[in-house]
C-alpha cells in the first residue's frame, strides 16, 4: 500500500548537518554540523550552538540514562555534553583520523565509532591496510575502550543490532564485518561489489562504499545503502541502491527493484518503528526522489519525497514521524552581511 | 629578444645552446654508444654505466618535471588553507619550516621542506572549464587558430632537449586512458607548430609502451638494415612530396628506435623496491619516481598525470584526504632526491592543475571549478624556495595581492629554465607570435639570480 509523506515542519541551521538525534522529550534536536553542535527547539525553530569540534561534527547520539549528548567529529574525538546545561563533560581522542560515523547500542551501554584514511595500497589504488584500528567500541558512560577491531579503511558506517548483541561496520570497498559486542569476536562478514566504483573515466581509484546500515527486525539480515557503480565516480550518478544481506551466510537476499531508483548517493537508512518498512535517503542526482519508504517484505517503494537538499540522516520519533536532516549547497555570496543558512531539518507525517 | 624562423626548427633541425658542456656531452654520448656496442641497444642501463657519461648527463642543461594535477585541486586543502572558516573545509592548517607560513594539515612532509618550495597563492586565470583550462595552463595561452601553440613540454624539449638522443626528451606518464576533457586534450596536437618530433612519448598503465623489444628472430644487423631502408625510402618520399605526414611518421619511427634502446627506463619493475615503497604505491607516485629516473637518464621534460582525479564535484574531502597526502609525499621525496643527487638546482618541479576549487561547497559537499583565486607550487631549477607569492582574502574568494595570470606564470617558468619568454615566432602566413604573449613579466620574487 502506498504511503504519503507530508511535510509538517522545516527550518534551517547555519551550516550543513551531518548527523542528528532527538532529546528525550522529542521537542529538541541535536544537530552535528560542519561548524559545531547545535541544540534546536523544534517547535520554536530556535537554535543555539552548544559546542564545537576541531573539524566537522559527524554524529550525535543521546544517552537518556545520563542525560548526556555524545558527539563525534572529523577531529577523531568523541565529546560528551550535558543535556542539562550543555556543558562539556568529557572528551576522548578515539581516532587519529576522522570519526566517519558513530552509533549507540539500543541498550545504551556501548558506543561504536569508525575511522580510516583511504591511502593507495597498490598501483591501482586498492586501499592500503589500516594504520590504526578502524572500529572502536567504547563504554557509553565513561568512554573506556572496550574493543579495537580491525577492518579495511576507510570504514564509513556502523550500526548495532536491535538486541545490542552485534555491531556491524561497512567500508569503502563494500565489505561489512560483524562482531559480537560482548567478546569482540568477528562473527560474520560479507562484501558487495555493487557500491564501490573504480574510475574508468577521470581517475583510477576507488570511491563509494557503504554509507548507512540497519539490522532487520529479527537481526538476521543487514540492509545497506550507498550508490551503484559509475564509470566516472565523480559524477555522483550511480543508482540509488540498497541491498539486504543475510550476514551469517554472506548472501544477498534482496536489493533495489528495477525501475524504482534514480541516481545519487544514499547515505541514510532507518527502519520504521513498526518494523514493516524502511526509509532510505541521500542526494538526488537524477530521478524524482531523494528519500523513499520501502516495504520490508517486498522491497517495493511505497512512498517518496524530493526534499531539495542532500539528506545525511533520518530517524523516526515515537509518533512515527520522519525527521530528515542534511544540507543544501553552501551559498557563494553573502546576503545582508552573512552567508545564508544552508543546514536543513524537515519533519514528515506518514499517512496512507 | 630573438626571432625564430620556422625553417630553423623544421625536420630534424634543432637549437643548441652551443656551450662546451653540451658538445662534450654529445661526444661522450656517441662514444658511450659505440663503446658499449650492442649492449647499449639491448640495455640502456648499460649505456649509463659509463661514469663520465652519467656525470655529463647530470651536468647538462635544465630539466623539468610537471606534476600535472589534472581535474584541478583545491587550494584550501593544499597551499592556502582557511581553517576554522565557513569555507575552510574539514582539514586544519599546520606550520612549516618557514615561520608564519601555514599549509594544509594534509601536507606534513612538504611543511618540512617549505624552504625549498615557492608557492603562488594568487593564481587568477580565465577559463573555468577543464578543456580550456588545460589548454591555457599547459600551453600558456588561449588557442588562436590556425596557430597551434606547443605545450610546455614540447617547448622545453625543443629548447633544452636533444632530439637525437635515444631517450625521449618529452615523456607523459599517465595511466588513465580516458579522462573526459583531458582525453580530448590528449588527442590534440601537443607539439603544435614545432612538429611531431617534439610531442610526448606516452607511457604508464594501459599506455605501457608495447612492442619496443626487438623480436628474437630478428638479428640486430637485419634490424638495422631494415631501418636504414625504411629511413631512405621515407626520406625520399618526404623530400619528393614535401609531406608533413611523412615527416611525422619518420619522427615516430625514430622515436621507436630510441625507445627500443631505452626500454628499461620505462619498466617500473626495474626501479629499486625501496624507492618504490618510499614514493608510495599508487600510479601517480610510481610515475613520479619514474620521472626522476627518466630525468636522471637524459629526458628533459616529464609530465606526470593520473587521469583527472582532482575534479571533486562530489566526494571532495573524501578524495582529497587521499590525493593530497599522496602528492605531499611525492613532492617531498622528489625534491629531497633531486637535492641529494645534486640535481635540484637544474630541475624545475612544478605541481599544478588547470585551476582551483570554489570556496563554497555544493550540495554534494564537493567543490566546483574556480579560476579566480587558486594556488600552485614550484621548486628547484632556478626557483627561490621559502617564498609565498600573493594572498587571498580570509575566505579565499578574491585575490587581495599580486594576481598572477597564465602569461606571467609561463614567463616565470621559461625564465627559470633559461628560455627566452619573449622570443618571437615568425611563421609563414601568420601574424607574429611570442613564446609568451603580452610582454608578460616573470614573478621576480621567486626567481633566483
Amino acid at each position: 500500500m502506498q504511503k504519503t509523506l507530508t511535510r509538517t515542519h522545516d527550518f534551517k541551521l547555519p551550516t550543513a548537518i551531518l548527523g542528528a538525534c532527538l532529546l528525550q522529550d522529542e521537542n529538541e534536536l541535536i544537530a552535528a554540523c560542519m561548524d559545531g553542535v547545535y541544540r534546536v527547539e523544534i517547535g520554536a525553530k530556535k537554535h543555539q550552538r552548544i559546542g564545537t569540534h576541531e573539524s566537522y561534527v559527524s554524529s550525535a547520539v543521546y544517552l537518556a540514562q545520563q542525560q548526556a549528548i555524545v558527539t563525534a567529529g572529523y577531529d577523531g574525538k568523541l565529546k560528551w555534553h550535558s543535556a542539562m546545561d550543555n556543558g562539556l563533560l568529557r572528551e576522548e581522542k578515539v581516532h587519529g583520523f576522522w570519526s566517519w560515523d558513530m552509533a549507540l547500542s539500543p541498550d545504551q551501554r556501548y558506543l561504536a565509532s569508525v575511522t580510516g584514511q583511504y591511502m593507495a595500497g597498490d598501483y591501482k589504488y586498492s586501499p592500503a591496510g589500516e594504520t590504526e584500528p578502524s572500529v572502536k567500541v567504547l563504554n557509553a558512560a565513561d568512554g573506556q575502550l572496550v574493543h579495537a577491531l580491525p577492518h579495511v579503511p576507510s570504514v564509513q558506517s556502523v550500526v548495532f543490532s536491535h538486541d545490542s548483541q552485534w555491531v556491524a561496520a561497512g567500508n569503502l570497498m563494500g565489505e561489512v564485518r560483524v562482531w559480537e559486542v560482548a567478546s569482540g569476536k568477528q562473527v560474520g562478514s560479507f562484501q558487495s561489489k555493487d557500491f564501490t566504483s573504480w574510475g574508468i573515466i577521470k581517475s583510477h581509484c576507488y570511491l563509494g562504499g557503504i554509507f548507512a546500515m540497519e539490522f532487520s527486525p529479527d537481526n538476521n539480515e543487514i540492509i545497506v545503502c550507498g550508490m551503484g557503480d559509475m564509470r566516472d565516480p565523480m559524477a555522483g550518478n550511480g543508482k540509488q541502491l540498497w541491498q539486504r544481506w543475510n550476514w551469517r551466510e554472506a548472501k544477498m537476499t534482496a536489493q533495489t527493484l528495477d525501475k524504482q531508483s534514480g541516481e545519487g548517493l544514499m547515505e541514510a537508512l532507518v527502519l520504521h518503528p513498526a518494523g514493516e518498512s524502511f526509509v532510505m535517503g541521500g542526494r538526488l542526482r537524477g530521478g524524482d526522489w531523494n528519500a523513499a519508504l520501502f516495504d520490508l517484505a517486498s522491497g517495493e517503494r511505497i512512498g517518496s519525497i524530493k526534499s531539495g537538499f542532500r539528506i545525511t540522516q533520518m530517524f523516526f520519533n515515537s509518533k512515527g514521524e520522519l525527521i530528515v536532516v542534511g544540507g543544501q549547497g553552501q551559498p557563494g555570496k553573502e546576503a545582508d552581511g552573512k552567508f545564508p543558512d544552508f543546514g536543513r531539518v524537515e519533519i514528515y507525517a506518514i499517512g496512507s | 629578444m630573438r626571432v625564430v624562423k620556422h625553417t630553423e626548427t623544421n625536420g630534424r633541425g634543432r637549437h643548441e645552446c652551443g656551450s662546451p658542456e653540451h658538445r662534450v656531452h654529445r661526444r661522450l654520448f656517441l662514444q658511450g654508444s659505440m663503446a658499449s656496442g650492442l649492449a647499449s641497444v639491448a640495455s640502456f642501463n648499460g649505456l649509463f654505466s659509463i661514469p663520465a657519461l652519467a656525470e655529463e648527463t647530470k651536468k647538462q642543461g635544465k630539466k623539468c618535471i610537471l606534476l600535472w594535477l589534472c581535474g584541478a585541486p583545491s587550494q584550501f586543502e593544499m597551499w592556502d588553507p582557511k581553517p576554522g572558516t565557513i569555507t575552510g573545509g574539514p582539514f586544519g592548517a599546520i606550520s612549516t619550516s618557514i615561520p608564519g607560513i601555514q599549509i594544509s594539515q594534509l601536507m606534513p612532509r612538504c611543511a618540512t621542506i617549505m624552504d625549498k618550495l615557492a608557492v603562488v597563492r594568487s593564481m587568477s586565470t580565465e577559463p573555468n572549464e577543464h578543456f580550456q583550462g588545460v589548454d591555457v595552463l599547459t600551453r600558456g595561452e588561449k588557442p588562436r587558430p590556425p596557430f597551434t601553440r606547443p605545450i610546455l613540454g614540447s617547448v622545453v624539449a625543443q629548447q633544452l632537449g636533444q632530439l637525437d638522443s635515444p631517450v625521449p626528451q618529452f615523456v607523459l606518464l599517465d595511466p588513465c586512458p580516458e579522462g573526459n576533457e583531458f582525453k580530448s586534450f590528449k588527442a590534440g596536437n601537443w607539439a603544435g607548430w614545432l612538429g611531431a618530433q617534439y610531442g610526448p612519448v606516452r607511457s604508464g598503465g594501459e599506455y605501457s609502451i608495447p612492442d619496443i623489444l626487438r623480436p628474437e628472430a630478428l638479428s640486430e644487423m637485419d634490424h638495422e638494415d631494415r631501418e636504414s631502408l625504411r629511413k631512405f625510402l621515407s626520406r625520399k618520399f618526404e623530400n619528393d612530396r614535401r609531406s608533413e605526414a611523412a615527416a611525422g611518421y619518420n619522427a615516430a619511427f625514430e622515436r621507436v628506435q630510441g625507445l627500443m634502446s631505452c626500454a628499461p627506463l620505462f619498466d617500473l619493475e626495474k626501479l629499486p623496491q625501496a624507492d618504490r615503497q618510499r614514493y608510495g604505491l599508487g600510479a601517480f607516485a610510481q610515475h613520479a619516481l619514474q620521472a626522476r629516473h627518466l630525468i636522471e637518464n637524459g629526458s628533459t621534460f616529464v609530465m606526470v598525470a593520473n587521469g583527472m582525479p582532482w575534479d571533486n564535484h562530489v566526494f571532495q574531502h573524501e578524495m582529497h584526504q587521499m590525493l593530497v597526502p599522496e602528492l605531499d609525499n611525492v613532492l617531498f621525496q622528489l625534491i629531497t632526491d633531486l637535492e641529494l643527487r645534486g640535481m635540484l638546482q637544474d630541475t624545475l618541479v612544478i605541481a599544478m592543475g588547470e585551476f582551483g576549487r570554489t570556496p563554497w561547497l555544493n550540495e554534494a559537499r564537493g567543490r566546483d571549478h574556480y579560476s579566480k583565486a587558486w594556488s600552485l607550487a614550484m621548486a628547484g631549477g632556478g626557483i627561490r624556495g621559502g617564498v609565498v607569492v600573493g594572498e587571498t582574502d580570509p575566505l579565499g574568494f578574491e585575490i587581495t595581492q599580486n594576481a598572477i595570470d597564465n602569461r606571467r606564470l609561463f614567463a616565470t617558468i621559461f625564465k627559470a629554465l633559461g628560455i627566452d619568454p619573449q622570443e618571437q615566432y615568425d611563421l609563414p602566413d601568420l601574424p607574429t607570435f611570442h613564446r609568451v604573449e603580452g610582454d608578460a613579466q616573470p614573478i621576480q620574487e621567486i626567481l633566483l639570480g
